[in-house]
C-alpha cells in the first residue's frame, strides 16, 4: 500500500520517539543506523500490505507487530548494557551492566564482589565524614585507653561507645575519610570502567 | 519460575541459535529473518526486539551486516555469517542436539517410573 500523509506522519511519529530514546544511551551514529534498519522494516512490511478498506488500521497492525518504540528502545538497551556503561561512564548504567554480568558469568560475579566492596568502603568513609560532626565522641580513631594492655585501632562509628576505649585524632578524621572515601570511588570506578571495556575483548575458548 | 518465565527465558536462549540457522544458508535482510523465523517457530514476539540482536551478534563477530541501495525502493540491511559465525554455529548445533538428547532421556525414564508405580 501507498501510505497517505497521516500515514506518512504516523510513521515518521513512531521513528522520531525511537530515535530520541536511542540517543539517550546510544552514539548518535549508531542510533541513527538502527533507526534507519526499523524504517526499512516499517516501508517493506507497508509496501507488501493490503490498505484496503481500512490503511490506519493496517499500518497500526504493523505498528504493533513491530513493537511500540519505547519497548524497541529497551532491547536495545538490554542488549547494549555494557556499552551504554563504557561510553557514559554513568553510575547507574555501570552497576546495571556489573550487575548483568555478575548474574550471567562467573568472571562477573567475582569482579562484581571486588567492585561492589569497593563502591560500599568509599560510602563508609564518606558517612563517617558526615557523621563525626554528629557523634564526636562515638564517630573517629578507635584506640584503647592508656591503662589497658590491649593494643588495636578501628576506624569507625560505635553506639554506645567502646569499654576501655576512647576515640582519638579528632576532627582531622572528615578530611581524611572524605579524601579516603572519594579516592576509593574514584579508583573503583574506574577500576569497573576498564573491566566493562575489556569484557567483549577477553579471551574466550575456541570452538 | 512462572511458566510464562521459563518460556521467555527457553526462547531468548534459543533466538542465537535460530537467528544464526536463518542466516546460515546466505546473506538476509532483517524482515526477511524474521519472516523465516516465523514460518518456522514462534520465537518472534515482537518484531522489533530482533534488530538489537542482529546488532549484537555483528558486534561479536559472527554476523557481517551491510546495507544494500537499489534492490527495493528503501535500502535494506543483510546480514551474511562470518566465519567465527560459523564456527560459533557448529558449536551451538552440537551442544542444543546433546542438550535436548539428555532432556528427552529423563523424560522418558520419569514417565517410565511414573507408568511402573501405577
Amino acid at each position: 500500500m501507498k501510505l497517505t500523509e497521516p500515514g506518512e506522519s504516523r510513521v515518521n511519529g513512531y521513528l522520531f520517539v525511537l530515535e530520541r530514546s536511542l540517543k539517550t544511551f546510544l552514539p548518535t551514529d549508531v542510533a541513527r543506523d538502527a533507526v534507519r534498519e526499523i524504517e526499512s522494516h516499517l516501508r517493506e512490511r507497508v509496501l507488501s500490505a493490503d490498505g484496503a478498506p481500512n490503511e490506519r488500521e493496517a499500518l497500526e497492525k504493523i505498528l504493533a507487530e513491530l513493537g511500540p518504540p519505547l519497548r524497541v528502545a529497551q532491547a536495545y538497551s538490554a542488549e547494549r548494557t555494557i556499552e551504554e556503561a563504557v561510553t557514559t561512564g554513568r553510575l547507574v548504567p555501570m552497576l546495571r551492566a556489573v550487575g548483568h554480568l555478575a548474574l550471567t558469568t562467573v568472571a562477573g560475579f567475582f569482579a562484581a564482589l571486588g567492585l561492589i566492596t569497593g563502591y560500599l568502603g568509599s560510602i563508609a568513609f564518606v558517612a563517617l565524614a558526615f557523621l563525626k560532626p554528629i557523634f564526636p565522641n562515638n564517630v573517629g580513631l578507635w584506640v584503647h585507653d592508656a591503662t589497658s594492655d590491649a593494643w588495636s585501632f578501628k576506624l569507625g562509628g560505635a553506639f554506645p561507645a567502646l569499654p576501655h576505649q576512647h576515640v582519638t585524632g579528632g576532627y582531622w578524621v572528615i578530611p581524611s575519610s572524605l579524601f579516603l572515601g572519594l579516592g576509593l570511588f574514584v579508583l573503583t570506578h574506574r577500576a569497573a570502567r576498564g573491566f566493562l571495556a575489556r569484557w567483549p575483548k577477553r579471551p574466550r575458548p575456541e570452538l | 519460575m512462572s511458566r510464562e518465565t521459563w518460556q521467555e527465558q527457553l526462547r531468548r536462549g534459543s533466538l542465537d541459535l535460530a537467528i544464526l540457522l536463518t542466516v546460515s544458508t546466505g546473506p538476509r535482510y532483517g524482515l526477511s529473518i524474521i519472516q523465516h523465523l516465523e514460518a518456522f517457530t514462534d520465537l518472534v514476539v515482537t518484531e522489533g526486539t530482533i534488530y538489537p540482536i542482529l546488532g549484537r551478534l555483528t558486534r561479536d563477530g559472527l554476523l557481517e551486516a551491510q546495507w544494500v541501495e537499489g534492490e527495493a525502493p528503501h535500502a535494506r540491511k543483510y546480514y551474511r555469517l562470518t566465519r567465527p559465525g560459523a564456527r560459533r554455529l557448529a558449536a551451538m548445533k552440537g551442544e542444543w542436539r546433546a542438550f535436548a538428547e539428555k532432556i528427552d532421556r529423563l523424560m522418558t525414564a520419569s514417565e517410565r517410573s511414573a507408568r511402573e508405580a501405577h
